[in-house]
């Protein structure tokens, strides 16, 4: 490497680290916040950059074992697991219909789930609201569980539809040819080749889902039926006090299982997000 | 997938379904009756967890489950009550606060006979609850307890400056005007938010003056009392006070004295309790006296809680029981208050000077003596068009105007025009 | 009965029904249908019924717990009278606008730097997605602790550098101030979504243009200029157009750091309509205001549908 490239490169190296240190500073800061004693916290001299006084793991105790967090994060669980596996399974066979079978109305309802998706949640969660009192689910999960596909869904087949138009028509045509029904060949041959599409669509439908808060802020209220951040920024605070460690705590607590995925899963990511646009 | 499993599936399923149907409609007929209460997320840990002990005594004793569910206040209480009364269904006890026994009303039920026990047991219920919770001579909700506001200061520094304890607004203003000299300036919030609004009101009212009159509908906010705090406030904020507090949030005056800046704010006991809580340096010099008093009077904000019963409960009858049964026995009573730290302190004349207060010497001007505590919105009944005045933050914000500018005049007349909008609905 | 030819008629009347459904569903008029509805069912019940809910709502006095009367456009021109919305339009707007405009011209840097041939090229790339994966709620905490009154590292860090006068501002707490808060957090939210896209846009770029660019005698910043933006038009579009909508309707992001706050400085749609809404009881006001979203969602609906379209579909 001749000289000239190296400088180039550390050159556009070093311009990336303002970047970096944009996107993780705050994660770094929230660590370091839970992890310290309550002593240096509240400290307005302490210096917020690093832990002088010894880390301390009091903050996610109190988080696990005094609060509801636990509970918090089994629903978030529950919602996100049932919210996402319905929403890939409608999305599946909605974005293979889209994109192979040719029926009256197929163009229109294309454009319908487009706009669908455009829809934004912040417009419906108001007489959604009322909708979801009215069949009785009123603070309660399940609210979740059935109101939360109404975006996965549009999502997920949006982005199948491109996964299975990658699919060559002639491979499932074969298998008809040889007697199976479309099930059949969507089932055996489509679906498996689609397989990095379809774990695309679980991890954004995973991702968007345990992401969502303004529907679980609104349809759900008791301490029992929240999701976990909903649970986070609304019980940690009790009047005029806020508990600052807890609250950092259960925000690195509560992207546990997102981070877990991502760290595995990262190309899916990206490729999923990039699929979206260019496909 | 064979045929046989198919239709498995398929009986399987709609077998599943038709019992979750069958399950949401309980049953009417039931051998335990079972109630439950929906209450909030105290601001002491530790009376939540005796509420629980409670609750199970409870039900050891009468039979009756008892089911306790939480949820913070504010924005999610609110909402969730909305949703219990559009749907009609939801718990059958719910702890009610400010205005909501005036909202809600139609769809309380008439606790009078409740109340009528305690009081004769421990004293009639204070001003505040019966402000609360008294609406058209009827009783919608049984005052519990409730937490007031009072003066909360840095007893330390003004030992060492030789500050006199302020009695009157007026003494703050002199004092403070020290305190500013010292570094520790005076902390009381002109914003947004509750504190604001819970030391404007007294202000106002020890000058005699309102908001909304008791009638309930006529605006009485352009008065020459109004002018007075007004002042008031422009020389506080001149001389004893930083910019700093137009920007506060309801922690902001508890930060500032917890971390040795303010001298002296305006607070219910939370900021000595979390600083004790949290061995802070300034915890040892921080103490509360007696709430101010002005021409008019010494009065102070409070909030007291009560409990409610929808009238949608098929269980209204054990519904009393419980709360009898957590109310009505002195002892059970007291503890309850006691796991409360003065935090929760009781609503019914008798027990005003109660054990709790002894806990901690600090906790001695708690007892009030000669206060008159009112909730948001004195002397107006807490309808709903005066609660959306006090939500609206329109008290905080003709002040906030006045001390950066505006002529009084105008920012009164603002006020006015704003308050009788509402009125008018 | 031979694989793969259709029974005659008289053949299939004879034929078990199990056989006939499965013929049925083997064709694509049956099958098609039948596999969108239930997105079909669960798009009607959730998405297109509640929005005529809404518009019921936000044409009637509907309160919390009351009856409701048809009231007409009284809600839309009533919220005019209010100081609080005429802040709430003009907020989104800036909002929207400058957080938008930032993230285009940082998000289209950051692609082109990512671009390169980079060392610990898989590990930049996932540090860089990670704001945009975690609960947007839960990071927004940490800004939140960020910019706090007392504590704020942004003030500690700014006047350990000298370009802060101590105590520093109170961000969360003054007009101007809050709004830059809000909009630095919802770029550090987006800017990955669109780094990564335009990434990806640029990668298509086929290096044959680049090439004939060089020999023409092209500069880096003529390609740039020539090449690159004109090519990356369509992915730009896309990215713009989603970002508008989404960050126009956001609620995240202001609710929990400022609720909208202070004096309405940050409310948008979203928040405004869910204190009138649900916190004040009002439901037809509330509707109301998340209604003037509607226009912005066509226009941008009209405009994917236009120039986009014609690529996904």
């Amino acid at each position: 490497m001749s000289r000239r490239t190296l400088r180039t490169k550390v050159l556009m190296h070093a311009l990336l680290v303002p970047f970096l240190i944009f996107a993780l500073f705050p994660f770094y800061h929230m660590l370091l916040t839970s992890l310290k004693q309550d002593r240096e916290l509240y400290d307005r001299f302490a210096v917020p950059l690093i832990i002088k006084q010894g880390p301390t793991l009091e903050h996610y105790t109190k988080l696990l074992w005094e609060t509801e967090f636990l509970t918090w994060t089994k629903n978030s669980l529950l919602v996100t697991i049932l919210a996402t596996g319905a929403s890939v399974v409608i999305g599946t066979i909605a974005a293979y219909a889209l994109s192979r079978l040719k029926f009256r109305g197929v163009n229109s309802f294309g454009t319908g789930i487009f706009v669908t998706y455009l829809v934004p949640t912040s417009l419906l969660f108001l007489p959604l609201a009322q909708v979801v009192n009215w069949i009785g689910l009123a603070d309660s999960k399940w609210a979740l569980v059935v109101t939360y596909p109404t975006f996965l869904v549009p999502f997920t087949t949006w982005l199948l539809m491109g996964y299975f138009r990658t699919v060559p028509k002639e491979v499932e045509e074969c298998a008809m040819v040889d007697g199976a029904t479309r099930i059949q060949a969507l089932w055996r041959i489509v679906l498996p080749i689609a397989i990095p599409g379809l774990v695309c669509a679980v991890l954004f439908a995973f991702t968007l889902s345990w992401n969502e808060f303004i529907y679980a802020l609104t349809f759900t209220s008791s301490s029992e039926q929240i999701t976990a951040s909903v649970g986070v920024t609304s019980e940690l605070i009790r009047g005029d006090i806020y508990f600052w460690g807890e609250l950092m705590a259960g925000a690195i607590l509560g992207s546990v299982p997102i981070v877990i995925l991502y760290v595995f899963f990262l190309d899916y990511y990206v490729s999923g997000l990039t699929a979206g646009a260019v496909k | 997938m064979t045929r046989l499993s198919r239709r498995q599936f398929v009986i399987g399923s709609t077998t599943g379904l038709a019992g979750i149907l069958v399950t949401r409609t309980a049953p009417a007929v039931g051998q335990t009756r079972e109630i439950s209460y929906l209450c909030w997320n105290n601001f002491a840990p530790n009376s939540d967890k005796k509420l629980a002990e409670i609750g199970q005594r409870f039900t050891k004793d009468t039979g009756i489950k008892l089911k306790i569910d939480h949820i913070s206040h504010m924005g999610p209480q609110q909402a969730k009550y909305a949703s219990e009364v559009q749907t009609q269904a939801g718990h059958d006890l719910v702890e009610m606060r400010m205005h909501f026994p005036w909202l809600y009303e139609p769809q309380l039920v008439d606790v009078s006979d409740v109340v009528a026990g305690l009081e004769k047991q421990y004293g009639k219920a204070i001003s505040s609850a019966y402000e609360g919770a008294y609406v058209k001579g009827v009783w919608r909700g049984v005052p519990q307890y409730h937490g007031m506001f009072v003066a909360t200061y840095r007893e330390d520094l003004f030992k060492k400056a030789s500050l006199k304890v302020p009695d009157t607004w007026e003494d703050l203003y002199v004092v403070g005007k020290e305190l500013k000299k010292m570094g520790n300036p005076v902390g009381i919030p002109i914003s947004q938010n509750y504190d604001s609004i819970s030391t404007a009101g007294p202000v106002l009212w020890s000058f005699g003056g309102m908001e909304v009159d008791k009638d309930g509908k006529t605006v009485r906010i352009n008065s020459p009392a109004t002018v007075q705090t007004i002042e008031w406030y422009q020389k506080m904020f001149r001389d004893c006070m930083e910019a700093e507090v137009l920007s506060w949030s309801d922690a902001s005056n508890n930060e500032s004295i917890q971390q040795g800046k303010a001298g002296w704010i305006h607070n219910p006991v939370s900021a000595y309790i979390v600083a004790k809580q949290r061995k802070l340096v300034t915890a040892d010099g921080i103490n509360h006296h007696r709430s101010l008093g002005g021409p008019h009077g010494r009065h102070e904000t409070d909030t007291p809680r009560h409990i409610g019963i929808w009238k949608f409960s098929k269980n209204i009858d054990a519904s009393k029981e419980w709360i009898r049964y957590l109310l009505g026995k002195r002892e059970q009573y007291d503890e309850y208050i006691m796991a409360g730290d003065a935090f929760n302190l009781p609503a019914y004349e008798k027990l005003q000077d109660h054990p709790v207060l002894r806990s901690d010497p600090k906790y001695a001007a708690l007892r009030g003596e000669g206060v008159q505590y009112h909730t948001y919105g004195w002397p107006a009944p807490p309808s709903d068009k005066v609660q959306l005045i006090t939500n609206s933050w329109l008290l905080p914000n003709m002040i906030a105007k006045a001390v950066t500018g505006t002529p009084t005049k105008d920012a009164i007349a603002w006020a006015e025009t704003e308050m009788k909008k509402i009125m008018a609905g | 009965m031979a694989i793969g030819t259709l029974p005659t008629t008289a053949e299939r009347a004879r034929l078990p029904w199990r056989t006939r459904v499965r013929e049925m569903l083997d064709r694509e008029r049956v099958l098609g249908p039948l596999f969108i509805t239930p997105a079909l069912i669960l798009i009607m019940l959730l998405v297109a019924y509640p929005f005529c809910v809404a518009v019921y709502f936000s044409v009637s006095n509907s309160f919390i717990g009351r009856p409701s009367h048809f009231i007409g456009l009284t809600n839309f021109i009533r919220l005019w009278d209010a100081d609080a919305f005429r802040q709430t339009f003009q907020n989104a707007f800036v909002f929207t606008g400058i957080s938008v405009a930032f993230k285009l011209v940082l998000g289209i840097s950051l692609a082109l730097l990512l671009n390169q041939q980079l060392w610990f090229k898989r590990m930049i790339r996932g540090a860089v997605l990670l704001p945009w994966v975690i609960p947007t709620a839960l990071s927004t905490l940490g800004w939140w602790w960020m910019f706090n009154s007392l504590y704020s590292v942004v003030n500690w860090t700014g006047i350990a550098m000298g370009i802060m006068d101590p105590p520093g501002p109170n961000w969360l707490g003054q007009r101007y101030y809050a709004m830059a808060a809000v909009i630095t957090v919802n770029i550090w939210r987006g800017l990955p979504f669109f780094a990564i896209t335009i990434l990806a846009g640029l990668v298509a770029i086929p290096k044959e243009l680049y090439e004939a660019a060089q020999a023409d005698g092209a500069g880096p910043g003529s390609r740039f200029w020539y090449v690159t933006l004109p090519m990356l038009k369509p992915v730009l579009a896309i990215v713009v157009l989603f970002s508008t909508i989404f960050t126009f309707s956001d609620f995240n992001i202001v609710y929990v750091l400022t609720h909208g706050g202070p004096i309405n400085s940050t409310h948008l749609f979203a928040t405004y309509s869910r204190m009138i809404g649900l916190e004040s009881g009002r439901i037809g006001e509330g509707a109301a205001i998340s209604l003037y979203l509607f226009p912005l969602l066509m226009f941008v609906v009209w405009a994917q549908l236009r120039f986009v379209r014609k690529q996904v579909f």
